[in-house]
């Protein structure tokens, strides 16, 4: 039997509570925000990175779902993932898009539900509606989407990445691209957006591979300081110069010749060559850079006596092959050359000239684009590892073919661009078939 | 659109109801009559139907006065529990509603939706389990306290303690209905932007039946199946025979708006190509048929927009230019197209070559005048009412014999099984489902069977299908007493897409559902309490 009066019992109580607070406090007491304040868990969330606030902006909503649900937020989470699930195969679209809102109220820091769910509105939502409008619309929702993700989550470079990704492959190379690049600078919520871009999207009315190339260069300057797991480290800090070779690139498939698609090619040569190229990436055999001088080889495998310079030689070499560095870097440096800017524009204004019925116009262009193209290829032959350098060459002449049966005239037994189409007649049937669609050719 | 009003057989109903009921009774008179011939001997069988005619004394007697004073006893009761603070919860959530829901999908039409979702969600979310807990709390709380006393040594029957019970709560519970329903709707007039107060109505559509031809136009039972999932829409193929056909019945004048036949339409269009993506959509028409005098009538090329509502408005005058031989010639859709027996035929073909159409029979429907939202909000409201009247009876029955905490958690059960789990149990039941034996699902479990695969013949299947047929049969006896909440939350749907709630498809259910278990409830609440010690706690 107990022999404690009731008033020792309850002096016990209090020691024993006493006792217990001392490790508590020791533990949980709440950090002041200055550094080395609080408990050891208030120091070990500071160390990681693990508080709420360090990790992004803070959502009063969400953190006060969290504290509400207790330890019940992953159920409550994956319940709510199959109801989205549900009514995106039910095309519940309203239902959908909250859903994956109240998602993220309770799992604001796991950056794979952003990175999904923003995927999915901008491709798999988008893909089920008919009218490009529509599409563009959740184009434009899954990047505000993950725009959310990037300021709620300050350490995925991810997120920025796969921003930058949106509005540039997804807006520039879908099927709908011509649109979505038109849509991107005059919404077609005009009423809206008062013939101006969707500020959230847009702000500055600038070219989506511009917008895109601004995201990439945030996630390069994150990346120095958090990790990404998305690529090999190169190839990722290679897309803010990849985007501005597209931003090139797309001028001249919209027919732009002049002088800002010369000059998006010259800043892409020199951002390519004295940026990325001049960056130190770590390979099993110390640090290497991809554009190199003798200097170079020397100082890099001065540095560890392990090291030879036929390592450093074979590491760039495998750095550059993976990279498609040195394609990129001739690709850039031609294209500022005018016989390549005629080579192209007489290849397009041949099309052109080909989709409005002109055949004989179109058929002495794409002579002339081919064969200057011809010389291109000649004076650059590593654009032909190339796929976008080898498929409008062979675009060409088949079109320039085409015009041949058209109008029952022999196909000259020599022709420029003969080697390219000998040698690539593996690609022909596919971008054959391109064309019909594209053209509307039976 | 991802509801199908179907309309409701009564005499189905009717037919299953005293099935199940009479059945019911039926075995609970000779259980009593084998019980009290055991225990009384033959006088046993005397005093059973005595207790069987106290109930029927009982109910012709019954007090209205009574039964008021009863029903005011229990809302003060429930006020004194301080049941109106469920408004401060109310509150609360209006207050800080638009911040979550504002901005979902910044298309109006599209938040117009959650909105309605929200506030609907909320006042059942609210209303339904407190009434719950009151109901269920409320008898077992005055017999385990003996304030029962002072209302069963007066001169009043069970039978009206029980009735008084569920008015009671009924009253209470529609009092805050009320409030909530009225502070809902203000709340959506305003949360919903000008720009999209046109969706806030309530639309009245007719809807018809449909079926497909083929591409050589032959009938078939289904257009094509594109790989969807969801196999709710079929689909036509684009300038081939290939046609959907409705057939709307008892079609006359005043269907007509302005004098203009307004059909509607939401179909989902699959792209085999490209195709021209500047239009906005695939082409389409719409064909009026009338076989008796041999009439085709196309109307002009429409484009179908996804996901948004096409509303084709023709003049019921209008002029038949194909009619060979006839251009120009007039018709009236409603003497000429609409057939003798009230009957309107309307083809659905796709007109652009590889790409196809889907419908379901929900996607075309003839719009006839429309009613106010408020129409529809309140019949979604009184959607609402009807659990809530359903669970306030289960909750006060069961209370009848057992203690307060247990009638909670069967009444909690009775409610979510009848909310969650209705489908399950007659995918279940319906024998559609491999291995749905309990046991045998136990014994595939662990022995990493596959659900193809035969199970060994001998003693264990033998036994596992014994053990599973008696689960499976206890299972259809639930579900034939567990009421299905899931034709309420229907007409939350109706509103939520802007129709007015269908009166046979989803109100007349939704009533019959409730007004079926009242008189279950009465007979076992009353016997209940008349068996029960009421000294004990």
């Amino acid at each position: 039997m107990n022999k404690l009066t009731s008033k020792h019992r309850k002096l016990a109580y209090v020691i024993a509570i006493i006792v217990l607070l001392i490790p508590v406090i020791w533990l949980g007491m709440p950090s002041t925000g200055e550094e080395g304040s609080g408990g050891e868990l208030a120091k070990l969330r500071v160390k990681h990175e693990l508080g709420e606030s360090t990790l992004g902006d803070v959502d009063p909503s969400s953190a006060s779902m969290n504290f509400v649900l207790l330890g019940l937020r992953g159920i409550a989470t994956n319940m709510l993932w199959l109801d989205a699930k549900d009514y995106q195969e039910k095309k519940e679209w309203a239902k959908l898009r909250s859903t994956v809102d109240s998602i993220i109220l309770l799992q604001p820091h796991y950056m794979k539900v952003w990175d999904f769910q923003g995927w999915n509105l901008a491709y798999n939502v988008s893909a089920e509606w008919d009218a490009v409008e529509d599409r563009y619309f959740w184009v434009k929702e899954g990047i505000k989407f993950l725009n959310e993700g990037v300021t709620r989550n300050e350490r995925f470079p991810e997120l920025d990445w796969k921003v930058g990704n949106l509005h540039g492959q997804k807006v520039g190379r879908s099927d709908e691209w011509k649109l979505f690049r038109k849509f991107y600078k005059v919404d077609p919520d005009t009423e809206r957006f008062k013939d101006g871009p969707d500020p959230e999207i847009n702000p500055e009315r600038l070219d989506n591979y511009q917008v895109a190339k601004e995201q990439f260069l945030i996630a390069n300057e994150k990346e120095l300081k958090h990790k990404q797991h998305l690529q090999m480290r190169m190839l990722f800090r290679g897309s803010p110069w990849h985007a501005q070779f597209d931003y090139a690139n797309a001028m001249q498939r919209e027919g732009k010749f002049g002088k800002q698609r010369t000059d998006a090619w010259a800043q892409g040569f020199k951002d390519w060559t004295t940026i990325f190229g001049r960056e130190e990436f770590i390979t099993p055999k110390g640090p290497i850079v991809l554009e190199w001088t003798e200097d170079d080889i020397k100082n890099l495998a001065a540095r560890d006596d392990n090291i030879t310079e036929a390592d450093v030689r074979h590491w760039i070499n495998r750095y550059q092959d993976t990279s498609n560095y040195r394609f990129w870097r001739t690709r850039a440096l031609s294209e500022s050359e005018t016989e390549t800017i005629d080579a192209h524009k007489a290849i397009y204004d041949g099309e052109q000239l080909f989709r409005s019925g002109k055949f004989d116009e179109a058929k002495v262009q794409l002579e002339k684009g081919m064969a200057l193209y011809a010389l291109v290829l000649n004076k650059y032959p590593s654009l032909l590892s190339e796929d976008l350098a080898i498929e409008e060459g062979l675009q060409a002449v088949i079109l320039w073919r085409y015009i041949h049966d058209l109008k029952g005239l022999q196909v000259p037994a020599s022709f420029p661009l003969k080697p390219l189409w000998n040698k690539e007649q593996g690609r022909v049937p596919e971008l054959e078939n391109d064309l019909r669609r594209r053209y509307g050719i039976q | 659109m991802s509801f199908d009003p179907i309309p409701y057989d009564l005499l189905d109903a009717f037919k299953h109801f005293f099935s199940v009921f009479g059945s019911t009774m039926l075995i609970a008179i000779v259980v009593c009559l084998i019980v009290g011939v055991l225990t009384r001997g033959m006088s046993g069988i005397g005093d059973v139907f005595r207790g069987i005619l106290d109930f029927f004394v009982q109910i012709t007697h019954v007090s209205c006065r009574r039964v008021w004073s009863l029903s005011i006893l229990t809302v003060r009761e429930a006020l004194r529990q301080k049941i109106l603070f469920v408004f401060i919860i109310f509150a609360v959530l209006f207050m800080f509603a638009g911040w979550f829901l504002s901005g979902a999908a910044d298309r109006p039409d599209l938040q117009v939706q959650s909105y309605i979702d929200f506030v609907l969600k909320a006042i059942s979310w609210l209303v339904i389990p407190i009434m719950l807990l009151l109901a269920c709390w409320s008898l077992p709380e005055d017999i385990r306290l003996r304030t029962i006393h002072t209302v069963v040594t007066k001169p009043v029957y069970r039978i009206e303690i029980v009735m008084g019970r569920m008015l009671g709560f009924t009253l209470l519970g529609s009092a805050i209905l009320l409030v909530m329903g009225t502070v809902g709707y203000i709340w959506i007039n305003r949360q919903v932007p000008e720009s999209a107060q046109y969706k806030l109505v309530s639309k009245v559509p007719v809807y018809g039946s449909i079926s497909f031809t083929d591409r050589e136009g032959a009938p078939t039972t289904a257009g094509i199946n594109v790989g969807d999932i969801w196999m709710y829409r079929s689909y036509i193929e684009g300038a081939t025979k290939a046609r959907a056909v409705y057939k709307f019945k008892g079609i006359d004048e005043s269907d007509a708006i302005n004098d203009k036949l307004v059909l509607q339409s939401s179909f989902e269009a699959f792209r085999t190509h490209k195709g021209n993506m500047d239009k906005g959509g695939i082409l389409y028409q719409f064909i009026f048929v009338n076989d008796e005098k041999n009439l085709r009538v196309p109307s002009r090329p429409l484009i179908n927009k996804e996901y948004s509502d096409n509303v084709l408005e023709i003049n019921r005058k209008l002029k038949d230019d194909n009619a060979d031989g006839g251009a120009g010639e007039e018709l009236d859709i409603f003497t000429d197209l609409v057939d003798k027996d009230g009957n309107l035929t309307v083809e659905v073909q796709c007109l652009e070559a590889g790409q196809l159409l889907g419908m379901a029979r929900p996607d075309l429907f003839i719009r006839t005048p429309d009613h106010a939202f408020l129409s529809g909000y309140s019949k979604a409201v009184f959607g609402i009412w009807l659990p809530m009247v359903l669970v306030i009876m289960l909750g006060v029955t069961i209370s009848c014999f057992v203690k307060g905490p247990v009638a909670i958690l069967t009444t909690l059960t009775i409610v979510l099984v009848g909310f969650m789990s209705k489908e399950y149990m007659t995918e279940l039941l319906s024998g559609q489902m491999q291995a749905a034996g309990a046991i045998e699902a136990w014994y595939r479990l662990i022995t990493h069977m596959n659900s193809q695969t035969e199970l060994p013949a001998g003693p264990v299947k033998f036994m596992i299908e014994i053990v599973d047929t008696g689960i499976i049969n206890f299972l259809w006896l639930c579900q034939q007493i567990i009421p299905n909440f899931g034709v309420f939350s229907n007409m939350r749907e109706y509103v939520i897409k802007g129709f007015d709630v269908s009166w046979d498809a989803a109100l007349l259910p939704g009533i019959i559902t409730t007004a079926a278990y009242i008189l279950p409830c009465l007979l076992v609440s009353f016997y209940s309490l008349k068996l029960r010690e009421l000294e004990a706690k």
